[in-house]
């Protein structure tokens, strides 16, 4: 890699991501082909190819027909909400570990999940008439969660990183123990399973109106994250270097900090908890590409659909009654994230 | 044009650190802070590149009030070198040095080539072209210093602050850095102002000196002048000696504890050589 970037002289940071960003698109639309095909009703290429004509208007198979009513009520909104909170967590996962300069961070470290799912599990024992509520009661308490944890770091004021790291750890305790507190108080027969369920995560809630909560929320942080991407390369030097570099680190640091736990609090208010694609698909991305931000957050973005997508696929397609995402995402990203440490072992940073 | 701070007090959470702290570096000037540890030359740094807020006192650099003005006008102005600091992401060292163009760049901006271009030519200039590819964690403590320089220069080659910069450097190293910094101030009118803890090597590279003890300035004035035995031994509580070469060359050396007696420390013109 180092020779190929030597050969052009003043070459940037982002030639050689180009290669695999093209690798890595081809192979989503690859995996999107493969998961909209996938599953308790197998539909093939060829079925694939007829059923987009009929809503073309091309061509009119009524054979299709109940195939269609799936691939287009079911699994394209679901495929396109996964890739979706895949490619959000991921790009949460890295603005976070680049913030508190970290690889070991995932995006629940300010309290995000367990605000969200607190909230969730408050929606479900207030006996909330729809996944709506429960879903606006997830996203609100997750930035709320947010907003406490920065709030204690503002009033401790000293060591920003490290005093935001321990209010974090204060906020998710806080919101882990009501948790608990709700389960117990909760109807055992009704309330209790369906908290449960809320905390394993699943994809098959997913509808074409989550699709329109998520598009312009998870999508738009993410455009604004790539925007900034640049910016996350001088943060992760820490304040004191960030700020005599001339960012204003406490601005940008809060812009990230938002728009991060915005993708988070969607991501648990549809699906539920999502566990390590936000902490090992950065780790992966740095692999490919290197930690250069410009270069690696389109790298983890695109891998972070793709990885999801495969994941929630395996997920419905491997038992005749769906796993919880999170189960499929941890036996795939826990033995990664192993290799990965081995891998990566002495580039200076262990 | 200087860079001038008149009766700065600066206090941590109600200890305070730098009491009337009054200096003047003028352009091209290499000023050398010295003072034992915890004396306040880190502080001291840290207000004149306007990263802490005085209590009271003003840091104007150029006319420009450092308390009033936005980062990225200081940054464009002052460039700072901190202490050897945590590890960082295993960037190339010349990601890390076109991070010196920082201060310049808009909202949704990024280095471009010609920010690459001129992040290689500085590295040139200091005669590290080799460092570009290579992790920055994975060269030695010396070659870092010498890329946090390329990037400081990059920043702004008007002031630079540099917090211990011979840190970490081996013999060798110590003098050849020191000579481009001194190399800096004589081609490009560069300011600089950096602590060190060796007063001979204050006394080799530094125009001037100022003597830093409790956040108090002891002394300041012209690095030979001001430098004499007694200073030098009453700034870091040792007794020292002064030792004039034939080619007018200032060591201080420790005397020996047995040396010690009471006439104290006495200025001696020995046979030794400075090559």
């Amino acid at each position: 890699m180092s020779k190929a970037l030597t050969a052009g002289a003043g070459a940037t940071a982002s030639s050689p991501a180009i290669g695999w960003n093209k690798v890595l698109a081809a192979g989503l639309i690859a995996a999107l082909l493969g998961s909209l095909g996938i599953g308790w009703v197998p539909i093939s290429v060829g079925e694939l190819g007829a059923i987009v004509r009929v809503w073309l208007g091309a061509a009119a198979e009524p054979e299709t027909a109940g195939k269609a009513l799936v691939l287009g009520m079911v699994r394209i909104p679901r495929a396109l909400v996964t890739v979706l909170v895949g490619m959000g967590l991921s790009a949460a996962g890295t603005v976070y570990q680049g913030l508190f300069r970290n690889p070991l961070v995932s995006p629940d470290i300010l309290g995000v999940s367990a605000g969200a799912t607190f909230g969730a599990a408050v929606g479900i024992v207030m006996g909330a008439g729809t996944w709506h509520i429960v879903q606006l009661l997830a996203f609100l308490f997750g930035l709320a969660a947010v907003g406490m944890a920065l709030l204690i770091a503002r009033l401790v004021a000293v060591q920003p990183m490290l005093v935001l790291v321990l209010a974090g750890l204060v906020v998710l305790s806080v919101f882990n123990s009501s948790i608990t507190l709700l389960k117990y108080l909760s109807d055992p027969y009704n309330e209790l399973p369906a908290i449960v369920f809320w905390i394993m995560g699943s994809m098959s809630r997913a509808q074409w109106a989550d699709l329109q909560v998520a598009a312009p929320t998870i999508g738009g942080s993410l455009i604004m994250i790539h925007t900034m991407r640049y910016k996350l390369n001088v943060l992760s030097l820490g304040d004191l270097q960030a700020t005599s570099l001339g960012l204003n680190a406490r601005r940008y640091r809060l812009i990230f900090i938002f728009l991060a736990s915005a993708i988070v609090s969607v991501s648990v208010a549809i699906c539920g908890q999502v566990c390590w694609i936000g902490l090992v698909i950065p780790h992966i991305a740095r692999t490919l590409v290197g930690p250069n931000h410009e270069a690696m957050l389109p790298v983890a973005v695109l891998s972070g659909g793709i990885f999801l997508l495969l994941a929630d696929t395996a997920a419905r397609a491997l038992t005749p009654s769906e796993l919880p995402i999170s189960v499929v995402t941890a036996f795939i990203g826990a033995p990664l994230f192993t290799y990965l440490l081995y891998r990566n072992r002495g580039s200076g940073w262990s | 044009m200087s860079l001038v701070c008149r009766n700065l007090h600066f206090a941590y959470n109600g200890h305070p650190v730098l009491h009337a702290v009054d200096l003047e570096v003028r352009q091209g000037e290499f000023c050398v802070l010295l003072g034992r540890n915890g004396s306040g030359k880190t502080t001291l740094i840290y207000c004149l590149s306007g990263l802490l807020r005085p209590q009271t006192g003003t840091v104007l650099l150029d006319g420009l009030d450092l308390a009033r003005a936005a980062r990225a006008d200081i940054a464009r102005r002052v460039s700072l070198v901190p202490q050897e600091h945590a590890d960082i992401f295993p960037f190339r060292v010349l990601d890390v040095v076109v991070m010196g163009r920082t201060a310049t760049l808009g909202f949704a901006q990024r280095p471009g080539p010609e920010e690459y271009r001129a992040a290689r030519r500085v590295l040139a200039e200091l005669e590290a072209e080799a460092l570009a590819e290579r992790g920055f964690n994975r060269i030695s403590g010396g070659e870092r210093r010498i890329a946090l320089l390329a990037r400081a220069m990059l920043q702004s080659e008007g002031t630079l602050l540099l917090d211990e910069p011979t840190n970490h450097l081996d013999f060798n190293n110590k003098y050849r850095l020191l000579e481009k910094i001194k190399g800096l101030c004589r081609e490009k009118g560069t300011r600089v102002v950096a602590s060190l803890h060796d007063p001979n090597l204050a006394v080799r590279f530094a125009d001037s000196v100022i003597m830093l003890a409790g956040g108090r300035v002891l002394a300041a004035g012209e690095a030979r002048r001001v430098m004499t035995a007694p200073m030098v031994s009453q700034l870091y509580q040792t007794p020292t000696r002064r030792i004039v070469t034939e080619a007018g060359g200032i060591l201080f050396v420790p005397c020996d504890p047995g040396a010690l007696s009471s006439q104290g420390v006495v200025e001696q013109r020995p046979t030794m050589r400075w090559t």
